[in-house]
C-alpha cells in the first residue's frame, strides 16, 4: 500500500460536509412544486376477503385530492422473485398492513385523516403464522389465487456421501435453534416521492440497493416501457438491507398519475417497522457427524422459514443458510432441506449477513457444543477444519486469499483464550466469567442473484477544470462506497480526492448496474471503476500526446499532470489536457468507461460454482460476566480479527465494523419483534430496543490483510461479515460461565433466569 | 379547518414571520414551512433524537415541541452552525473521526454535542456516551461518534486556551 497516495489512506466519507451541515438531501427531504403528500391505508387484518371498499367520504374531506385503489392499478402480478405482489390489494388481504389504497392530500395530516373515513368491509378467512403449522396439509392457504401450498420455495441439496458420512463419525451432535424476527433500524424511515407527467412518462425518488432493478420491476409492475420510468436515488439514510423494493415505490407513481401532481410518502415510524421487510425469522435444525479428534464429516440441516405473505428474498436468503457455511469448514459431505413457507404475516428479507448470519448461529454454537463434548479447543475445533487458500470447497467456491489462520491466531491471542479458559473453570460466586469463541465466512459479490450476467459498470468522467465524476450502477446507502469508489479513481488519475466526486443515482445516467448486494461494491464494482479510470487516463495520455506532439509511450501521469519520460520540464495539468481532448473530439467529454467481469459461476439447478471472486473470514472472542441474580450478561471485552483483504480506507471501514459489531449486540441481547396473529406489538425504538451509545462495550479489533489478487488494490468486501459472529461468540461465552447452552437470541436476563431455574 | 396563529420565530439569529396552526410541531414547521430540511425526522415521537434542534441553547427533539412554545426563543438548526468554509469544531471533528455514515442522525448529534460541550468543555467518555443517549445510531455504533465529541472537547478548550 505504500507506493500509493489515495488508496489505503484514512479518509472522511467525500460528502461528509454535505451530511454534517444537513444539506444532504434525503427522500424525505425532498419538495417539488405543488407537491401532495400521500398516506397509505393499509388492511388491519390477517387473511380476508374485501368486500366492499368506499372512498367516497374520504374523498370529500377538505384538502383531499385523489384517492387510488386496486383499480387505478394494471393489476397485475409482480415481484422480485416470485409474482405474488400487486400495487395495492385486490379482492383479498393476506397480511396486516398490506396496501389497499393511497390517498393524496395536501398535508400529511389531512391524508392521515382521510384515512380514517375510508369504509372497508372484510370477510374474515382462517389465517395461519407460524411456518411450521404452514407445512401442515389442513393449513389454510395465504395465497390459494396463485399456489395450492403454502411451500413458497423449496431448497434440496445433497453433496458426498451423507449416510456414509453418518456411519463413519464417531459422534453425532444435533440440535434446533431458532432465529427471530430482527428490525434493520436505518435512522430514515422509507418513504419515496412519485412525479408522474400527462403522458406517463414518471420520476420515482426513492432510497435503493438497486436501481436499474427497481425501475425493471415497478415497469413491470405498472405495465409500462422502462423508459417511461426514471428512478432517482437521492442520499440514503441508511439501509442494512431493507431499502429494496418496495410497494409505496409504484403505489406512489400511481396517486401521482391520478392526482396530476407529485406526491411524497413517508411511513410513519410504526409502519416502516410493519413494512420493513425484517430479517428472515427460521428454525435450524442440524445434525453434524465428527471424528473423536474433532474432524468435521458431515452436516445434515433442515430450515423452515417464515417468508410472510409475499415474496422479498426470504428464499435467497434461506438458501444461503442452507450452505454457505459448508463452504467454510471442509465437511465431506452435506445435505440440506429448506422449506420458505407462507404465512400471514408481514413479509421478511434482507439483513445484513443475509441468512449466514442466522446460520453462523446455529452452526458456531454447535461446534462450541462437539467442541465441549469431545473434551478438545474450540480454537483446535476450528484450525483443524477450516478452509485454506487454494481450496476448492464442497459447492465449488475456490478459496483465495484466505487469512482465518492468522485471524484465530491474533484474536486468541488478544484475548488471552487459552488460559482465560483455564481460569474460567474456577468460577465460583454470583457472577460467572465466561470465555466463547465463533468464527465466520462471507463473500465479495454472489453470482447467484442475476442469471444473465455477474460484473459491474462505472464511467469515470474528467472535466474541464480536471476534476472528475464516479457514475455507477451500485448504490451508496451511508456505508461509504463512493469514497471508495472515488480513492480508486484519483489513485489512477493522481487527482486529488476533494476533486472527486459521485453525482445522484438516476437511472437516465448511470450504466446498468445490479446494486449493492452481498458485500459485492468494493470487490466488483471497485474493478469496474479501476477499469474506468485506466480508460480516462489513456484517454488523457492520448490527447496530450495529440497535443504537444510526444508519443503517448513516453506520457505518463502525476501529481494531475501529464509529464513526460524524456523530459522533465513538460508538466501539461489534466485541465487542460481535458480541454485538448473535447476540442480535438469536437465536444464529446472525456468519458472513461469500464467493466468487470468475474469469473464467477453458478449452476442455478445443482448450486454449485464458484460464487464470488473472493471471501472474507472472521474470528471473534468474547468475554463476558453473568450476573446469576440477575440475568445480566456484561461484555467484558470483545476481540475481533477479520480478513477484508487489502484496507482501501481504514477510517470508513472502522465505521463499518464498529456499526456491524453494534448490531450484532443488539440481536443478541435485546432486538427482537414481537408478534401475535400476524399484528407487530413493539413498533417504536422505546419497545424494540437497539443499542445506544452506552450499550456498546469496548472492543479490540485486528485486520489480517491478505491480498486478493480477484480485489481492487487487493481489497475485498466488508460491510456484512462482521455482524454473523457475534451472536454466537456471545452465546457460546455464556455457555462457558453457566453451562447453558442457548437455542435462540435474543438472550434477555429474562431467558438467562428462566434458564437457572430462578423465575 | 383551524385557526392560523400570526407568530415570529427567531432561528439561527433570524426572525421568521409566519402563520403556524396552533398544534404544528415545530419539526414540520422548520422542515415543511420555513425549508429548514436539515432538521432530519426519524421517529416523530421522541425516540430517535435525529430531529434534534436547540431552544436558547438546550437540545430539544423538535418532533415534541408545539411551535407556538418557541415563541420568543432563540432556535438553533444545524443551517446555523457552520460551513465547510467556516466549520463549527464540532462539524471538523465529526467529519475528521469519520463519526458519519449515512448522515442521517448527524445533524441531531452535532447539535447536541454544542450544547453538551457548551456546558462541559472537559468530559470524560462516560459523561460523553451519557449525553447522547438520547441519539440512535444505527451505521457507526457510536464508537467514531465519541472520539469525535473527545476531539471536539478538547479542540474547543485549545482555543479556549489560546484566546486567553
Amino acid at each position: 500500500m505504500s507506493s500509493h497516495k489515495i488508496v489505503g489512506k484514512s479518509l472522511p466519507q467525500i460528502d461528509s460536509w454535505a451530511k454534517v451541515t444537513g444539506e444532504a438531501e434525503f427522500v424525505t427531504d425532498i419538495r417539488l412544486v405543488d407537491m401532495l403528500y400521500g398516506k397509505i391505508f393499509r388492511s388491519d387484518r390477517a387473511n380476508a376477503l374485501i368486500k366492499k371498499l368506499d372512498i367516497s367520504r374520504a374523498l370529500k374531506l377538505p384538502g383531499v385530492k385523489s384517492i387510488a385503489t386496486h383499480a387505478d392499478t394494471p393489476g397485475i402480478f409482480w415481484g422480485p422473485i416470485l409474482k405474488d405482489w400487486q400495487i395495492l390489494a385486490g379482492d383479498r388481504v393476506r397480511f396486516i398492513g398490506e396496501e389497499i389504497a393511497v390517498v393524496a392530500a395536501t398535508s400529511e395530516e389531512i391524508a392521515q385523516e382521510a384515512l380514517g373515513l375510508i369504509d372497508i368491509e372484510y370477510e374474515d378467512l382462517p389465517a395461519v403464522f407460524d411456518p411450521e403449522e404452514a407445512l401442515s396439509p389442513d393449513a389454510p392457504l395465504v395465497n390459494p389465487h396463485l399456489t395450492d401450498t403454502n411451500v413458497a420455495y423449496r431448497f434440496k441439496m445433497e453433496r458426498g456421501d451423507v449416510e456414509g458420512s453418518f456411519a463413519q463419525a464417531d459422534y453425532i451432535y444435533e440440535n434446533t435453534f431458532r432465529l427471530n424476527r430482527v428490525y434493520q433500524g436505518y435512522i430514515e424511515p422509507n418513504g419515496c416521492t412519485g412525479d408522474v407527467d400527462t403522458q406517463g412518462n414518471g420520476t420515482i425518488y426513492a432510497p435503493s440497493h438497486y436501481p436499474y432493478n427497481q425501475r425493471r420491476l415497478y415497469a413491470e409492475a405498472l405495465d409500462l416501457p422502462v423508459s417511461k420510468l426514471n428512478f432517482v436515488k437521492p442520499y440514503v439514510g441508511g439501509s442494512f438491507g431493507a431499502k429494496f423494493e418496495r410497494a409505496c415505490h409504484p403505489i406512489s407513481y400511481v396517486i401521482s398519475k391520478k392526482a396530476g401532481k407529485p406526491v411524497k410518502i413517508t411511513l410513519s415510524r410504526e409502519e416502516d417497522f410493519i413494512a420493513s421487510n425484517s430479517r428472515v425469522p427460521m428454525s435450524i435444525a442440524v445434525k453434524i457427524g465428527v471424528k473423536n479428534d474433532g474432524t468435521l464429516l458431515v452436516k445434515q440441516t433442515r430450515i423452515v422459514s417464515n417468508n410472510g405473505a409475499r415474496t422479498v428474498s426470504a428464499i435467497p436468503v434461506t438458501s444461503t443458510s442452507c450452505y454457505r457455511v459448508d463452504n467454510f469448514y471442509r465437511f465431506k459431505s452435506v445435505k440440506a432441506d429448506g422449506y420458505i413457507m407462507y404465512t400471514n404475516t408481514a413479509p421478511s428479507g434482507s439483513m445484513r449477513g443475509f441468512g449466514n448470519a442466522q446460520m453462523t448461529f446455529a452452526l458456531e454454537s454447535s461446534l462450541d457444543d462437539i467442541a465441549d463434548h469431545l473434551g478438545i479447543s474450540p480454537v483446535e475445533m476450528r484450525l483443524k477444519n477450516v478452509v485454506h487458500p487454494g481450496d476448492k470447497t464442497i459447492h465449488g467456491w475456490k478459496i483465495g486469499s484466505c487469512g482465518i489462520n492468522d485471524c484465530l491466531e491474533k484474536v486468541t491471542s488478544s484475548a488471552n483464550f487459552t488460559q482465560e479458559k483455564a481460569k474460567i473453570k474456577q468460577n465460583s460466586g454470583k457472577t460467572k466469567r465466561g470465555i466463547g469463541l465463533a468464527c465466520a465466512n462471507h463473500v465479495s459479490g454472489n453470482r447467484g442473484f442475476f442469471g444473465p450476467f455477474d460484473g459491474a459498470a462505472a464511467y469515470v468522467k474528467v472535466t474541464e477544470d480536471g476534476y472528475a465524476q464516479v457514475t455507477h450502477g451500485e448504490a451508496d446507502l451511508g456505508q461509504g462506497q463512493n469514497t471508495v469508489f472515488c480513492q480508486m479513481a484519483a489513485e489512477i488519475l493522481t487527482i486529488p480526492i476533494e476533486r472527486l466526486k459521485v453525482p445522484v443515482s438516476s437511472t437516465n445516467t448511470i450504466p446498468f448496474g445490479l446494486g449493492s448486494f452481498a458485500s459485492r461494491g468494493t470487490t466488483i464494482c471497485g474493478n469496474a471503476v479501476i477499469a474506468a479510470a485506466e480508460n480516462a487516463r489513456l484517454k488523457l495520455l492520448e490527447a496530450a500526446a495529440v497535443a504537444i506532439e510526444i508519443p503517448v509511450d513516453q506520457l505518463f501521469l502525476k501529481d494531475a499532470h501529464i509529464c513526460s519520460s524524456r523530459d522533465e520540464t513538460i508538466k501539461r495539468p489534466i485541465a487542460e489536457v481535458v480541454t485538448d481532448y473535447i476540442y480535438q473530439h469536437c465536444g464529446q467529454n472525456l468519458i472513461g468507461e469500464g467493466f468487470f467481469k468475474p469469473d464467477t459461476e453458478f449452476d442455478p439447478v445443482t448450486k454449485y460454482g464458484n460464487i464470488s471472486p473472493a471471501y472474507i473470514f472472521a474470528a471473534h472472542v468474547a468475554e463476558v460476566a453473568v450476573n446469576t441474580d440477575s440475568g445480566e450478561i456484561e461484555i467484558i471485552n470483545y476481540h475481533t480479527a477479520h480478513d477484508f483483504g487489502k484496507i482501501i480506507n481504514p477510517l470508513t471501514l472502522a465505521g463499518q465494523l464498529h456499526g456491524g459489531l453494534a448490531m450484532g449486540f443488539g440481536w443478541v441481547f435485546s432486538e427482537e419483534m414481537l408478534t401475535k396473529n400476524g399484528e407487530f406489538l413493539n413498533t417504536n425504538f422505546l419497545d424494540y430496543r437497539m443499542p445506544g451509545s452506552c450499550d456498546i462495550p469496548d472492543t479490540t479489533n485486528q485486520y489480517v490483510e491478505t491480498h486478493e489478487s480477484k480485489g481492487p488494490f487487493g481489497a475485498k468486501g466488508a460491510s456484512e461479515l462482521m455482524v454473523n459472529p457475534v451472536p454466537a461468540a456471545i452465546s457460546n461465552a455464556v455457555f462457558n460461565a453457566i453451562g447453558i447452552r442457548f437455542q435462540e437470541i435474543p438472550i434477555t436476563p429474562e431467558k438467562v433466569l428462566a434458564a437457572l431455574g430462578k423465575l | 379547518m383551524e385557526k392560523l396563529v400570526d407568530i415570529v420565530l427567531n432561528i439561527n439569529s433570524q426572525k421568521h414571520q409566519l402563520a403556524v396552526l396552533p398544534d404544528s410541531l415545530l419539526v414540520d414547521v422548520l422542515r415543511d414551512s420555513l425549508g429548514l430540511m436539515g432538521t432530519k425526522k426519524g421517529c416523530g415521537i421522541g425516540e430517535c433524537g435525529a430531529c434534534t434542534v436547540l431552544i436558547d441553547g438546550k437540545p430539544v427533539n423538535s418532533c415534541l415541541v408545539l411551535t407556538l412554545k418557541a415563541r420568543g426563543k432563540e432556535i438553533t438548526t444545524i443551517e446555523g452552525v457552520g460551513s465547510k468554509d467556516q466549520p463549527d469544531p464540532v462539524q471538523k471533528a465529526f467529519v475528521e473521526k469519520g463519526a458519519i455514515q449515512c448522515g442521517y442522525c448527524t445533524p441531531g448529534l452535532v447539535l447536541t454535542t454544542k450544547a453538551f460541550l457548551a456546558e462541559n468543555p472537559h468530559p470524560d467518555t462516560n459523561e460523553i456516551k451519557q449525553a447522547i443517549k438520547g441519539h440512535l445510531c444505527r451505521c457507526t455504533g457510536y464508537v467514531q461518534v465519541v472520539e469525535a465529541i473527545t476531539t471536539a472537547a478538547d479542540s474547543c478548550s485549545d482555543k479556549g486556551e489560546n484566546n486567553e
